[in-house]
């Protein structure tokens, strides 16, 4: 009887550990719809369709940066340099689109160039990162540390420190418009692919569902699952961060694996970059930096072990949603947001705890 | 019966010191040889100089019949030496299978080559089986490495080096840390090995558990080879002797 | 109430009868309101959206709020933690969201990027007024911008003359002049700066000697100021183009023990650029009237909701220029920043 119970305990606790992010965002969720409802006397809702595509909307460089970046963490890495790689790729792929535009260039024909430019660019840095923290063993922090202060100087440089605006219509199309659109109300409808042309009230119950970066995002995100959880590549980046002399020993291209996943974690930067070009339509040196942090945080709260070895896309999903959903929640609250550097501080601290406390415990209930 | 490795007149040496000098060591198929001495008698240079991790600087290495030259660990895995160090070479965070087959993932394709994944249930399935073969049974099969005891650890990595079938295994202390039920689960394994006809060089500071299961002792002190004996015509007594320098032979 | 207006209210008059008369008067307002326009007006409910915490926009808050308790309007105000629209728009996005709000008052981060997004929040059918930066050329009429009901701000070129002109007078119109500025490409300092150099080239025996950005870093602003001295012997003015650069810029040049002989400018009048003032280490320094910006802005909403259709598109809200003589001339100190106790 004694075993069983222990047996449930323990599984009530690896269960507990496993979901309580996802019990936390639930529970943020329904603080937010309650609480933002009763403040305003029923005027507000946090439940909204609109409300939702904005919060999307928000986790989109978060999340990017955070998709890379989890997979580097796995590997016993850190990459610090996303945040202005993401406005290097910003930068360079607006001046691409307007450079071409400017001789003619069939338009979408210039922004695909342009976008392809902006993730080289980005990518480029990555490899730079791999290779040294990979043949060199140069810590990871510490070398992408210095590569953000690289890219952001040349981002800088290319720049002028100027927005590079001058964008065509496609590009903030690329950023704005959506697969569907909703109006609600009597006279509405769903729309597909092509913004109704609308006026006045409808224009104002105009929803826009899943906006091209959410979509390109939540594609990549599917990629990115698979390719951790299901294929040999993914498996590699658990050994590696598992143990590094292990994975070495069994064959494991240990060097060349680390090389593609910082240059994967540019990669993810870099698609940010392009995306907040289309959104802003305009590139900005300054995109990513101020989201680095929140983004290295994502992937804390989702999870993802700093001693490298465990973590999942999935966690840093709901990192990234609950930064977002406090933000608007906030906002929407009329708290100031800088609350949300207190909660997210929280709990980024509390992920840690709770992961410490399961092995403690579940440890402890084996020992004796 | 030809050697399945032959360690000819090895030399490895670190500035000064010579840490393995003249050292020559046979081990046939079906053999467990012990490989025992003092703290930095060069035992573990002799191994390192085997398995690949260091290159000796003279002397010649032969492995099934063949001259071998081993730049790094896994060629030397590649050609069937499989080495289970004390730190194991598993990844903690890993399965029981996934350890197995760490490196050599089976995997399955799809839209005509394109895409790979992992096939999870043949390599779970494999996994069982070779550790039925091994009379390894977990309870816990579904368990990541580090959530096991250190025997069951040893025997993971063992099962691993008979999956791949491995020619030779050298194991470094691996009842070292472990309890008493532990330890005998790892010797009967080495006797395992020896019915499957996997040589083993055992290198161990515990004499009763080498005399158990080898065959033939090595004894190495100051980078030189003191003494050889068959197991059943020395006792530990002996052995000491040549262990602190007391006794040797080629005096 | 909170006054950031030191004390320029005049002969002081008995409170009641006033209040009382405002009670009065808001009454018959409301009461006719009510009867006769009861279906076209709302009370416009504002959002306020700052480009970042700092003293300039604390000061716009004060204005901003002055205004609602005046009209008796309700405001939203959220501060980014951050500059840039990576971070402001989420914030936007998520005021938008309320879906209560009917005019927003936003002093956009980048006068490009922010088009996109605050065209969404046009289309949800909020008025949205610029103050402090505008969209796109600033031209609402014309530009290629002009959803927005209306921009206050300060010509920040115009600021940048100011100070040359004021500089050239202290220094005797004559000499080397150099620029500390902040970032490159910070549309506000970029045009100050440009100012700058338009008025020094009025001045024919003017030259300007150099600019160098200090990323917003006081530290970094006096290094590259004490480096500039020494190269430049003959340097008699520097311009900081916002309180670090002239902290920095003003530090320098004393620890070299040229106060006095450099003369430094400094934008922006926060507590402490006054402070550098009365202790000599800045010589002038010129002020932006947020306060009136988010008066004004306020006020444009109220006007707007009332049907009034003939408001400005443009408001440009002007300077002061402070310096030791008039730092405590009520008439001039009520255009410092003052913020909070």
């Amino acid at each position: 009887m004694g075993d069983g119970t222990v047996a449930r305990q323990k599984q009530l606790i690896l269960v507990f550990s496993r979901v309580w992010a996802w019990v936390f965002l639930a529970g943020l969720i329904a603080f937010f719809a309650t609480s933002v409802n009763i403040q305003s006397r029923g005027g507000v809702n946090f439940l909204t369709i609109r409300n939702s595509q904005n919060i999307l909307m928000a986790i989109v460089p978060v999340l990017l940066m955070g998709l890379g970046q989890t997979f580097v963490v796995i590997a016993a890495g850190i990459d610090l340099s996303v945040g202005w790689v993401m406005g290097l790729s910003s930068v360079v792929s607006a001046m691409v689109i307007v450079a071409l535009t400017d001789r003619g260039t069939y338009e979408p024909l210039a922004i695909v160039i342009g976008c392809l430019a902006g993730v080289v660019a980005a990518i480029i840095p990555g490899l730079i990162n791999g290779v040294i923290i990979a043949t060199l063993r140069i810590p990871s922090f510490i070398v992408t540390l210095g590569m953000s202060f690289i890219a952001r100087g040349v981002a800088f440089l290319l720049s002028g420190g100027n927005v590079v605006g001058g964008q065509p219509q496609g590009v903030r199309d690329l950023g704005n418009e959506a697969l569907l659109y909703l109006i609600s109300g009597s006279h509405g409808g769903l729309y597909f692919l092509r913004p109704p042309a609308v006026t006045g009230e409808a224009l104002r119950q105009l929803d826009r569902i899943l906006q091209w970066p959410v979509v390109i995002t939540f594609v990549l995100l599917l990629i990115m699952l698979f390719v951790l959880h299901k294929t040999q590549f993914g498996r590699h980046v658990y050994a590696i961060g598992g143990n590094r002399e292990a994975a070495l020993r069994a064959g494991i291209p240990v060097d060349r694996h680390i090389i593609v996943l910082y240059a994967l974690s540019a990669a993810t930067a870099g698609i940010a970059g392009v995306l907040s070009t289309a959104r802003f339509s305009g590139g900005s040196s300054i995109a990513g930096d101020p989201l680095l942090l929140s983004s290295i945080a994502a992937v804390i709260i989702g999870g993802v072990s700093m001693f490298g070895g465990e973590g999942s896309v999935s966690g840093t999903l709901i990192g990234a949603l609950i930064i977002a959903v406090m933000t608007t929640g906030l906002v929407m609250l009329n708290v100031q947001p800088f609350w949300q550097y207190i909660v997210v501080g929280i709990v980024v601290i509390l992920a840690v705890l709770i992961d410490q406390a399961r092995d403690l415990i579940i440890g402890r209930m084996e020992a004796g | 019966m030809e050697p399945m490795l032959s360690v000819r007149n090895l030399v490895k040496r670190f500035g000064g010191l010579t840490a393995v000098n003249h050292v020559s060591l046979d081990v046939y198929p079906g053999e467990a040889v012990g490989l025992v001495g003092d703290n930095a008698a060069g035992k573990s240079t002799l191994i390192k100089c085997i398995s690949g991790v260091y290159q000796a600087d003279e002397g010649e290495i032969f492995f099934r019949g063949e001259r071998a030259h081993f730049a790094r660990p896994i060629d030397a895995r590649r050609a069937g030496i499989e080495t289970i160090y004390q730190d194991l070479a598993l990844a903690g965070n890993l399965g029981i299978s996934a350890n197995i087959f760490m490196g050599r993932e089976v995997k399955r394709k799809y839209l005509g080559g394109m895409v790979h994944t992992l096939d999870e249930t043949f390599m779970n399935e494999a996994s069982r089986k070779v550790l039925d073969t091994l009379n390894i049974h977990f309870a816990n099969f579904g368990e990541k490495i580090e959530k096991l005891s250190g025997g069951q650890r040893q025997a993971v990595a063992i099962a691993r080096a008979v999956y791949w079938q491995a020619k030779l295994m050298i194991m470094d202390e691996p009842t070292n840390n472990l309890g008493v039920v532990e330890q005998h689960k790892v010797l009967d394994l080495i006797g395992k090995l020896r019915e499957e006809q996997v040589p083993v060089i055992l290198i161990s500071h515990t004499l009763p558990d080498v005399f158990a299961v080898t065959n033939r002792i090595v004894v190495m002190h100051r980078g030189r080879r003191v003494a050889e004996k068959r197991t059943s015509e020395t006792n530990s007594h002996e052995i000491v002797q040549y262990m602190v320098g007391a006794l040797d032979d080629t005096r | 109430m909170k006054r950031w207006i030191a004390d320029n209210s005049g002969p002081k008059e008995p409170m009641l009868p006033k209040r009382f008369l405002i009670s009065l008067f808001t009454f018959v307002a409301l009461l006719t309101t009510s009867l006769l326009a009861q279906a076209q007006f709302k009370k416009p409910k504002i959002g306020f959206l700052p480009g970042v915490v700092d003293p300039f926009y604390q000061v716009m808050e004060i204005g901003v709020n002055e205004a609602a308790a005046d009209y008796g309007l309700e405001v939203v105000t959220q501060y980014p933690q951050t500059w840039g629209p990576t971070i402001q728009t989420p914030i936007l996005d998520a005021m938008v969201g309320r879906g209560d709000l009917t005019y927003l008052i936003i002093a956009p981060t980048d006068k490009e990027q922010m088009i996109a997004p605050l065209q969404r929040a046009v289309d949800a059918g909020i008025k949205v007024i610029t103050v402090d930066t505008f969209l796109g050329d600033g031209d609402y009429i014309n530009g290629k911008v002009t959803f927005p009901l209306s921009y206050i701000g300060s010509d920040n070129v115009e600021g940048g003359k100011i100070a040359a002109r004021a500089l050239a007078k202290v220094v005797g119109n004559k000499g080397k002049v150099y620029i500390q500025n902040t970032n490159v490409g910070a549309s506000t300092t970029e045009q100050r700066g440009k100012g700058f150099k338009d008025g020094i080239a009025e001045f024919k025996d003017m030259q300007l000697a150099g600019e160098d950005y200090n990323l917003d870093d006081a530290g970094t602003a006096a290094q590259q100021t004490a480096a500039k001295l020494q190269a430049n012997p003959d340097l008699v003015g520097i311009f900081g183009v916002n309180v670090f650069s002239a902290q920095g810029a003003g530090n320098a040049v004393k620890s070299a023990g040229l106060g006095g002989k450099v003369q430094v400018i400094a934008f922006d009048a926060t507590k402490d650029a006054i402070e550098n003032l009365r202790q000599g280490v800045v010589s002038l320094v010129i002020a932006q009237k947020p306060h009136d910006m988010g008066y004004l802005a306020v006020a444009f909403a109220m006007a707007d909701a009332r049907g009034v259709t003939s408001l400005p598109r443009r408001v440009t809200t002007g300077y002061a220029v402070i310096d030791a003589k008039n730092v405590d001339d009520p008439s001039v100190s009520r255009f410092i920043y003052r913020v909070g106790k």
